[in-house]
């Protein structure tokens, strides 16, 4: 139908009001698009990156730690965990009630262990859960289209083998905190939930057995789905740790203080190679491995006897007679003494208007210094440390490693305290009274000191003077060896009054000698409280019991092995300790002439196969 | 005149070429391309890559396009009715025998191909709606005109609702306003129109809308409520186009379109994959081919002898520009996600078709413009 002249204008108006309308309505969107790309453009291409790229780490296996002959005992185990991705969340609590609740664990729980990351990034996955079961991890994994935010983590469960045995020594592993997590150490840095060494070997090597961490940069989708992996660094597992710990030593060892409180140390003389450290009790470190149940942590706390001190380093004591032996030696070097002088011990002897007891009421009669010790006559050594003088005892004590941390591998390591006038003004603000100069003389008063300080002193005495620094991981940087300044024939007299205790007329021998291997040892009893007349040590509760010490080594020729027992409250050093360093170098000795025996029958077998 | 058949009144279909409108049929073969390279690269990361399909579409597209140009447009206006009638019974047919895809059945396979009946209804109904409004040749169209078109419209809108797809249903909204707008609905009346769709859809909102349909409303007025829920297409899409920045990422650079994160972007998000991947200058060269198509058309509209043929450029422009505004502006983030396709880019084949076939029906209009009748 032909336009009629009069409407053309009418509809030609119309057409361009729409023309001009669409027109106004594509500026419009082209405007969108500008504000879009233009003005929000860095936003989004950031929102886009986020999108499609995920760095997703690789975590290192934990070195595993051997002991010296090449035990493990130490290993990792496949662990899952559970992390969550709160940036692909859209209700984070509904995510972790429904978390909670697929594992039949406390909201809280999971709750608390996100708290513990909520300074991380949302898109960073922290863990919520720890120790899945293989039969959640397949739950949760077939929900990963519904549950984008809920990921699992492959990770690495220590294994403590021999749990408690080993506990103080190895230490044990821990979620990361805040401080740790900001830390800079120089190694690679934590993330959230990592487990980082908090005690023991596990804490000091930490950045040995750690390893690198591997990291995987993927492409994902909008499901978090894996498209394509774009780069990849390995893992690099951590390294591996030698122990000079013997198990085998170690577990007699933790055998023998079983239901008693103390510590044994075992030192290689020769060059302070820890052979056996052990605290009593003890705890097991799988628990902080699988990560430590409340109540599991609460009974250790609340533990009177303390499970999770080291008590070889932590624990510090009047080492008692024990340190008659540094005493003898002071003498003699000093010049004070010779190995014939004696003295006359009647029970008691008076020196600055103060009457000192010696142990032994009736008395030891004439004594030298050979027999002075090999009884632990007290008279004797007050004399002693009269002659010597506080600061020739102080310079002595420290010498051999008093006062000081030894320097073993473990950290929180107690120095100990050498008392002197100089320590009496400082820190009690009152001048030394000289009578204390004669309870330092046998090894009380304000002196104390942990065990390994004992037994780092007693390997000084069984090596011939050489002040060799505990250690605990086998080829390592050579440790730092101090020279006493003492004749070696000294320290061999010493060493000969010392294998006295253990043999017939020493205060050793009938709880303590040992068949077949000369070997040496001082005894020494911690007073807890003054007694009273006619009570005796077993009269008291044991929380009042005197401690028991035993410094020792063996054999007296040669000596390869030093052994500190300090029993708490287990009495006198004769009974409470000695015949449990005793019960040591038995399994020790036992177990060198099985292995003798093997050889030579292993030796006569092929001598015989041989033509 | 004698023997062959030939149509007694209308001469030689296009006398020569000179009549051609060669922008509009230039737009029409750019933005085409541009479909082609975009829907092959949005389908890089799918099972199937969507080109040859696609490629296939705008060769039958194309074979349409000439068709409709070449068929005398005064010949197909005569069909009008019962091409009108012929869409409402394909509508009704596939209530019954179409394939249920996406959640509606709006689906008639032919062959291996599948044709949605409601594409083709938009050209039967403008057409008969056209021819109907033509008729009324006075300087306003009255209210018995209005009623009557509007229920020209309502039947197959109400099929298409059945099927359910309201998408594709509200599309024929536009093809009345416009039509109307130029057929000389007095101004007030076109406010009130404006007024009642408003009217309309707020009712159609709080009484007609699935829930899933209130949600997408919901989740467009704030995306970010829930990123990984419905609204997540819109954070997505705005994610895909704002990352493009001004010069784009590069073809199949795009990461967002690229790795999946867009949902439809072959389909009704592949503006976005385009916008990503070619940045605002390409957004710009994109709606600038719309522009000049949209404009030239009207135009067209403009030097148009017949009255049917204006009304019918008015409807179908009208038709094809709002899909062009909503779909872009869709993208962008200015409106909720409905399943409106973009004209040329989007994959799809009665889609496809139907644009063509106006694009050809317009040329054809134009290119017998100097044609005595």
């Amino acid at each position: 139908m032909e336009i009629q002249r009069q409407f053309r204008e009418e509809l030609n108006s119309r057409l361009r009001v729409l023309s001009i309308g669409v027109s106004a309505l594509l500026a419009l969107v082209a405007g969108a698009f500008w504000y879009v790309q233009m003005v929000q453009g860095s936003h989004f291409r950031e929102l886009a990156e986020n999108n499609r790229l995920r760095r997703l780490s690789i975590r290192a296996p934990r070195g595993p730690i051997y002991d010296r002959d090449g035990e493990l005992m130490v290993e990792n185990t496949p662990s899952y965990h559970l992390l969550m991705d709160r940036s692909r969340s859209a209700d984070v609590d509904a995510s972790l009630a429904f978390a909670a609740h697929l594992l039949g664990r406390p909201l809280e729980e999971l709750r608390a262990n996100l708290e513990r990351a909520r300074r991380q990034p949302d898109y960073q996955p922290v863990p919520v859960a720890r120790n899945l079961t293989l039969a959640e991890v397949a739950e949760i994994s077939a929900l990963s289209l519904e549950h984008p935010e809920l990921e699992i983590d492959v990770g690495h469960l220590r294994l403590y083998r021999h749990g408690a045995q080993t506990a103080h020594v190895l230490g044990y592993l821990g979620e990361v905190n805040e401080r740790e997590l900001s830390a800079d150490d120089g190694g690679p840095p934590y993330r959230p939930g990592d487990l980082v060494g908090k005690k023991g070997i596990e804490r000091i090597y930490d950045g040995v057995l750690r390893g690198h961490d591997g990291e995987r940069a993927v492409v994902v989708d909008s499901r978090g789905r894996l498209v394509q992996e774009y780069g990849r660094v390995d893992a690099e597992p951590g390294a591996t740790l030698t122990l000079t710990l013997d198990l085998g030593l170690q577990q007699a060892a933790e055998r023998l203080m079983r239901d008693r409180v103390g510590a044994i140390v075992a030192l290689d003389p020769r060059d302070g190679a820890v052979l056996a450290m052990v605290s009593s009790p003890s705890y097991d470190p799988n628990q902080f491995a699988r990560g430590i149940r409340p109540a599991e942590w609460q009974a250790l706390l609340d533990d009177p006897n303390d499970p999770l001190q080291n008590r070889a380093i932590q624990n510090v004591f009047s080492p008692g007679s024990v340190f008659k032996m540094v005493m003898a030696t002071a003498g003699l070097a000093e010049g004070v003494i010779t190995p014939r002088d004696r003295v006359y011990c009647n029970g008691s002897t008076t020196i600055y208007n103060h009457r000192f007891r010696c142990w032994k009421g009736i008395g030891h009669g004439s004594v030298d210094l050979q027999r002075a010790m090999s009884q632990s006559c007290n008279v004797y050594f007050y004399h002693l440390g009269k002659n010597l003088g506080i600061e020739r005892i102080e310079r002595w004590a420290r010498a051999f490693g008093f006062g000081e941390p030894t320097g073993i591998e473990l950290g929180n390591e107690k120095a100990g305290l050498v008392p002197s006038p100089a320590w009496s003004l400082r820190v009690r603000g009152h001048p030394w009274f000289p009578g204390e100069t004669i309870s330092v003389s046998i090894g009380q008063g304000a002196l104390a000191a942990t065990p390994l300080q004992v037994a780092r002193t007693m390997a000084a005495v069984a090596n011939g003077g050489h002040l060799v620094t505990p250690h605990l991981v086998q080829g390592a940087a050579p440790r730092p060896v101090r020279d006493l300044p003492v004749d070696p024939g000294i320290l061999a007299l010493v060493r000969q009054a010392l294998a006295g205790v253990v043999e017939p007329g020493g205060t050793a021998y009938y709880a303590a000698h040992l068949d077949g291997v000369r070997w040496g040892g001082k005894t020494g009893t911690v007073q807890v409280v003054s007694g009273q007349p006619g009570e005796t040590d077993e009269d008291r509760p044991w929380e009042l019991r005197n401690h028991a010490w035993f410094a020792s080594f063996a054999p007296l020729e040669d000596p390869q092995l030093a052994v500190v027992v300090f029993n708490e409250h287990g009495g006198a050093g004769s009974s409470g300790a000695a015949p449990i360093a005793r019960d040591l170098y038995r399994y020790w000795f036992d177990r060198q002439d099985r292995e003798r025996t093997a050889t030579e029958a292993a030796q006569q077998v092929a001598s015989v196969a041989a033509p | 005149m004698s023997g062959a058949f030939q149509f007694a009144d209308e001469g030689p279909a296009i006398r020569n070429l000179s009549g051609i409108d060669w922008s509009l049929l230039a737009a029409t073969l750019l933005l085409a391309l541009a479909g082609l390279a975009t829907v092959h690269s949005a389908s890089a990361e799918m099972p199937v890559d969507y080109l040859p399909r696609q490629a296939l579409w705008v060769g039958l597209g194309l074979a349409v396009m000439a068709g409709m140009a070449l068929v005398h447009h005064r010949t197909i206006l005569d069909l009008a009715f019962p091409a009108y009638l012929g869409g409402l019974a394909l509508l009704a047919a596939v209530l019954v025998i179409g394939t249920v895809r996406g959640g509606a059945r709006s689906w008639l396979g032919i062959g291996g191909l599948g044709l949605q009946p409601s594409e083709l209804a938009k050209l039967t109904t403008a057409l008969w709606l056209a021819t109907y409004l033509a008729d009324v040749n006075r300087r306003h169209a009255g209210a018995k005109e209005i009623f009557t078109a509007g229920a020209i419209v309502a039947a197959p809108m109400a099929l298409i609702a059945l099927q359910p797809d309201l998408g594709s249903a509200a599309m024929f909204v536009p093809l009345l306003g416009g039509m109307l707008l130029v057929a000389g609905v007095r101004w007030r009346v076109v406010v009130a129109g404006a007024v009642a769709v408003l009217v309309l859809g707020a009712g159609l909102w709080f009484f007609g809308l699935q829930d899933y349909q209130r949600q997408r409303v919901h989740t467009f007025l704030n995306p970010s409520s829930d990123p990984l829920g419905a609204g997540y297409q819109v954070q997505q899409s705005k994610i895909a186009v704002g990352s493009g920045g001004l010069a784009g990422k590069g073809y199949q650079q795009g990461t967002q379109s690229q790795l999946r994160f867009l949902p439809a972007r072959h389909t009704d998000f592949v503006f976005a994959v385009l916008a990503e991947e070619w940045g605002y200058l390409g957004t710009l060269a994109a709606l600038g081919l719309y522009a000049v198509w949209i404009v030239n058309a009207l135009r067209i509209g403009l030097r148009a002898r017949e009255r049917e043929s204006v009304l019918l450029i008015a409807g179908l422009v009208s038709l094809f520009a709002f899909h062009v505004v909503y779909n872009t502006a869709m993208v962008v983030g200015l409106v909720p996600i409905t399943g409106i396709p973009l004209p040329f880019l989007s994959y799809g084949g009665s889609f496809t078709l139907l644009n063509f076939g106006i694009t050809g029906l317009i040329l054809g209009i134009d290119a017998r413009r100097y044609v005595n009748a």
